[in-house]
């Protein structure tokens, strides 16, 4: 079971899930919320601007109708003066005076200016005390208008000066002395005049000096009886406020509204609010409202000093504005309808408080209705994180109880089946670890038994040359304790000379890096091996026990190395295992000495054999001839003395040659096909060779590294067999190969083979299926001697009835020698074969 | 009848003297008697078939086939609403016009039931005159008038309501006290006045 994990549980990132739940349930009703109260809120500012703006439009439009009637009433009631027959009838009179050119008329007009300037009372008693003065009065009074036609109060008192003037803006009659006697200069009186066509002229108000108010003018041109022409101008001056304000300031409505009038260029006329003759405060909202037609505007300002956006109702007066500074185009007036924007807007900022509260109280709400829904759903929740966390610990003892009757609840018996399966699982696991650890600790325990009982030390390398494992056998071989075994250096426990040592570690090294296994022998193998010769002492044995082998103090060891596949993330291992060959190389000494002695034995026995049978005959008749008489048997048991004798010679020679030259061990080039052709020669002397075919298919002029006698002898041997189970008839092929490293002598016989269960047996001393006396039985052995010597060998095959082939294998002489016998067999041909009979 | 025709010969004399003596200050030089001249009835024609001529083009031509259109209306407050003219309101402006180019004629509209004081008959010839082209509207009634010592030449030529537009809005005008018009009604004249030097 792994290690239960103890750590606390994990701290949660960013928002907790309550959070997020409170917050989400907000967003859902808030957004919706605010963008619904902020779409009502705009919309509703938007229909009350509608709203508004139509009603102050309608309300400017009915004023502006209501002072435009005013103005033309007063007007109308003006025109009725200029209409007078009496006043036509004087003023015709002064045009018809005027017309005369008399001389002095404009000293006499200067005098009268002059004298009226300066009050001269009976001037002003002539202007203003005239007939047309007097009939200005009555007209001013009412006098003379209709009955039910009375002047209105407010209108005579707002007339600040009524005169009359002549064609040349003197002045005629007035009703007081304020009026001015010159009058043609001014623009009032241009207008109205009009080069004579005469036209209304209703004059923009203006600060009246003489009558110390804001004023505007009405002019009216008095019209000859024929209205042909102008005689005159009637020029009434009243006070704007005094005329206009019993109009237009009762129209109030809330704290604020009301109507008032002002001119093109902005300056009011009347207002209840703002002084008469003052210009709006806002310029740029004159042009909105000073437009031709009424209409209703949402300027910036409110023109009374607010800078708060207004909404403002406007009409031109019609008729009044027709006839402003005696045309339409340089002049109208209008009304002007506006509400403080405070009073106006009101509703929509209660309404605004209000919905900020609702929305408020409304967002409160959704907050604790959401932290409610939220807990009731993250306890079961952080139940279950915790149930979890348990679980993966692998606490959990007791069953999650969650009774919310929703996916919760199936969540937390899901967990708790969840759990309950774990348990089992791991349970089972358990037992399953246990056995399976129970197992490992008993292959361990056997590997380590079967290693101590192995009989050679055997130790574990890792790639620190530490040691890891030693064997019972190690142990008692280093004399280690089991404590100590472990974790020592390799050569602390080996104690070796410093050499091998090194050599050692190569060896390691190489193991470790490569894996290959390396060849026991540190050197690579000799390409010409001596073969050891039992009857020979053996004297490369030192340089032989170098390789793989190890003193250890008394002991000889072999070793070997081997590898160990790591553990999975670590290096492999090494392995060394060391053989004690003390004793065995002691017993292969005693083995060598018995194989020569028993080798002895066989061969005495063997010479002794041979040489009896001769032995016994030559005495056989020796005692045969101390008694024989007979000359010709004497002379023939005395042939036969000489041919056991020359017998007896043939076998002490045949032992002799084997044993004898060797002890000349001078090894020289020589030529591997003349060897043979002198073998063949040899071999030949003296046998009956007419019905032998000899064939040489001979590579060419191989050398090699011999005995030049006992290759010779060698061949012989094989020759004298092969010639021996021909009977001297049929081919004998000889031939050489030559491969990368070797040649091979093939010498190849027609004779009647070899049986396969002599085969085996075909180079054992002595063994021969010759007759007595016809052969030694060593022929073979000592050839295959022979051959093995030089680092060859010799292979024999057989096909009963056809022949016996003989393949010798030398290893080859590097080609680049010196030798003076090199030229042999430059001129032998080496590729046909060479048939020669003899 | 008899003072009209005494009216007519007065006039005619006058005329007479007038011209002689305008003839005989413009050619001092030439013979006095063969000096050519036109007379102010003549004068008067010209002007009122000019005057005609214009109205019935403006009327036929211009604000029919406009408000036939849909353009633009022809409308009392024209000013105020960007509209056109009636005819009666481009005669009496071109009759300012004219007034105002000093040549010294003069004509306007004149009615015995007008919508505008200001277009009623200023002087009793005038008043006269309607009520006789009332009566007997085939031939303009001219005359010598005066004001103070000025006298003018005056004809006044009647005017018949050509197009219903004419008849429509005098009938239904509220300041318009007669409001039974009917097609080819005499509603008012034209009065042409030249000054007599």
């Amino acid at each position: 079971m792994t290690k239960a994990t103890q750590q606390p549980s994990p701290v949660t990132r960013g928002w907790r899930l309550q959070t997020k739940l409170i917050v989400s349930m907000l967003l859902v009703g808030v957004v919706p919320l605010l963008v619904g109260l902020g779409m009502a809120f705009w919309q509703g500012s938007q229909e009350i601007h509608e709203v508004s703006g139509e009603s102050f439009k309608a309300l400017a439009t009915e004023a502006a109708r209501k002072l435009d009637l005013l103005v033309g009433e007063e007007i109308a009631r003006t025109s009725r003066i200029a209409a007078d027959p009496m006043i036509v009838r004087e003023l015709e009179r002064r045009r018809d005076r005027n017309l005369k050119p008399e001389s002095g008329r404009y000293p006499i007009k200067q005098d009268l200016q002059l004298k009226w300037e300066s009050k001269d009372p009976a001037t002003v008693k002539m202007i203003t005390e005239n007939p047309v003065a007097n009939l200005l009065r009555e007209y001013y009074t009412g006098a003379r208008s209709e009955p039910d036609e009375l002047i209105p109060q407010v209108v005579r008192g707002a007339t600040k000066m009524l005169f009359v003037t002549d064609t040349q803006g003197h002045l005629a009659a007035a009703l007081t002395d304020k009026p001015p006697f010159a009058n043609g200069e001014f623009l009032w009186w241009k207008g109205t005049f009009n080069k004579g066509i005469g036209q209304l002229y209703i004059e923009d108000v203006y600060f009246d000096d003489l009558a110390q108010t804001y004023a505007f003018s009405i002019s009216l041109p008095v019209m000859d009886s024929l209205r042909y022409e102008a005689i005159g101008v009637i020029h009434r001056v009243i006070d704007a406020k005094e005329f206009f304000g019993p109009s237009t300031h009762p129209i109030r409505f809330g704290k604020t509204g009301h109507v008032m009038l002002i001119d093109h260029r902005g300056i009011v006329v009347s207002c209840p609010i703002l002084p008469t003759g003052v210009r709006l405060s806002d310029a740029s909202i004159i042009p909105l409202v000073t437009q031709r037609e009424s209409g209703w505007t949402s300027a910036p300002s409110d023109g009374h000093g607010g800078r708060s956006s207004s909404i403002i109702g406007f009409s031109p007066l019609p008729e009044t504005s027709r006839n402003t500074n005696g045309a339409l185009e340089v002049g109208s007036w209008h009304t002007f309808v506006w509400q403080s924007s405070d009073e106006l807007f009101a509703p929509i900022k209660h309404l605004f408080t209000w919905m900020t509260v609702f929305g408020s109280i409304a967002v409160a709400l959704l907050a604790t209705l959401g932290y409610l829904a939220a807990k009731r759903i993250v306890t079961p929740v952080r139940q279950l994180q915790q149930a979890a966390q348990s679980i993966g610990r692998g606490e959990l003892r007791q069953s999650i109880e969650i009774k919310t009757g929703d996916e919760l609840e199936t969540l937390a018996e899901e967990f708790n089946r969840m759990n309950r399966q774990l348990e089992a699982a791991f349970t089972g696991l358990t037992d399953q670890v246990t056995l399976k650890t129970q197992e490992v600790q008993y292959l361990q325990r056997s590997t380590d038994q079967i290693l101590d009982a192995v009989p050679t030390p055997i130790l574990i390398v890792d790639d620190q040359e530490e040691v890891l494992y030693v064997n019972r056998t190690g142990r008692e071989a280093f004399a280690l304790t089991e404590e100590s075994s472990a974790g020592g250096r390799l050569f602390d426990m080996l104690p070796v000379e410093p050499s091998q040592q090194q050599h050692l570690r190569q060896e390691l090294w190489s193991h470790q890096t490569t894996g290959m296994a390396p060849s026991l022998a540190g050197e690579p193998p000799a390409a010409v091996e001596h073969i050891r010769d039992p009857l020979v002492p053996e004297t490369a044995t030192v340089h032989r026990s170098r390789q793989a082998e190890l003193q250890l103090g008394a002991h000889l060891y072999r070793y070997e190395w081997f590898r160990v596949t790591g553990r999975p993330g670590q290096s492999d291992r090494v392995g060394l295992v060391l053989r004690d060959t003390t004793d065995e190389s002691r017993m292969q000494e005693k083995l060598v000495q018995a194989e020569k002695s028993g080798s002895l034995g066989i061969l005495t026995a063997g010479i002794g054999h041979e040489l009896n049978n001769p032995l016994f005959g030559i005495m056989g008749l020796g005692e045969a001839l101390q008694d024989e008489c007979d000359p010709a048997r004497v002379k023939s048991y005395a042939q036969d003395i000489i041919h056991h004798g020359k017998r007896m010679a043939a076998i002490i020679r045949d032992f002799t040659g084997i044993a004898a030259r060797e002890i000349s061990d001078q090894r020289q080039t020589v030529h591997l096909e003349r060897e043979m052709d002198q073998a063949l020669a040899a071999v030949m002397v003296g046998l009956d060779t007419s019905q032998l075919t000899i064939e040489r298919t001979y590579a060419g002029d191989t050398l090699v590294m011999a005995l030049p006698d006992q290759l010779k002898q060698a061949f012989s041997n094989i020759m004298t067999n092969a010639l021996h189970a021909m009977k001297n008839q049929g081919t004998l092929r000889l031939s050489t190969t030559v491969g990368e490293k070797t040649v091979v002598a093939t010498i190849a016989d027609t004779g009647p083979g070899i049986p396969k269960n002599h085969l085996s047996k075909i180079f054992d001393p002595f063994f021969t299926t010759k007759g007595q006396g016809e052969g030694s039985g060593l022929g073979l052995t000592v050839a295959r001697r022979i051959i093995r010597k030089f680092g060859g060998d010799i292979r024999l095959e057989s096909v009963e009835g056809a022949g016996t082939s003989c393949m010798i294998t030398l290893p080859l002489m590097a080609p680049a020698s010196s030798s003076k016998e090199a030229s042999w067999t430059a001129s032998e041909s080496r590729t046909l074969p060479q048939v020669s009979r003899s | 009848m008899d003072r009209f025709r005494i009216a007519y010969s007065t006039a005619g004399l006058t005329f007479l003297i007038l011209a002689v003596w305008w003839v005989a200050s413009a050619y001092p030089a030439k013979d006095d008697s063969k000096t050519p001249g036109i007379s102010p009835e003549r004068v008067a024609g010209f002007v009122h078939a000019v005057l005609q001529a214009h109205r019935t083009i403006y009327t036929t031509h211009i604000v029919n086939r406009l408000q036939e259109k849909g353009v633009v209306m022809a409308v009392e407050h024209w000013e105020q609403e960007n509209a056109l003219p009636l005819p009666a309101q481009f005669l009496q402006h071109s009759g300012r016009l004219v007034a105002e180019s000093g040549q010294g004629i003069r004509y306007r509209l004149i009615g015995l039931s007008p919508i505008y004081q200001r277009n009623a008959p200023a002087t009793d010839f005038e008043r006269k005159g309607l009520e006789f082209l009332n009566r007997s509207p085939d031939a303009p009634i001219t005359g010598i008038v005066s004001s103070g010592r000025k006298q003018y030449f005056q004809a006044i030529y009647p005017d018949r309501a050509v197009s219903s537009a004419c008849i429509n809005c005098h009938n239904s005008h509220p300041l318009s006290p007669k409001r039974d018009f009917k097609i080819n009604d005499v509603m008012g004249g034209i009065a042409i006045t030249i000054p007599i030097e």
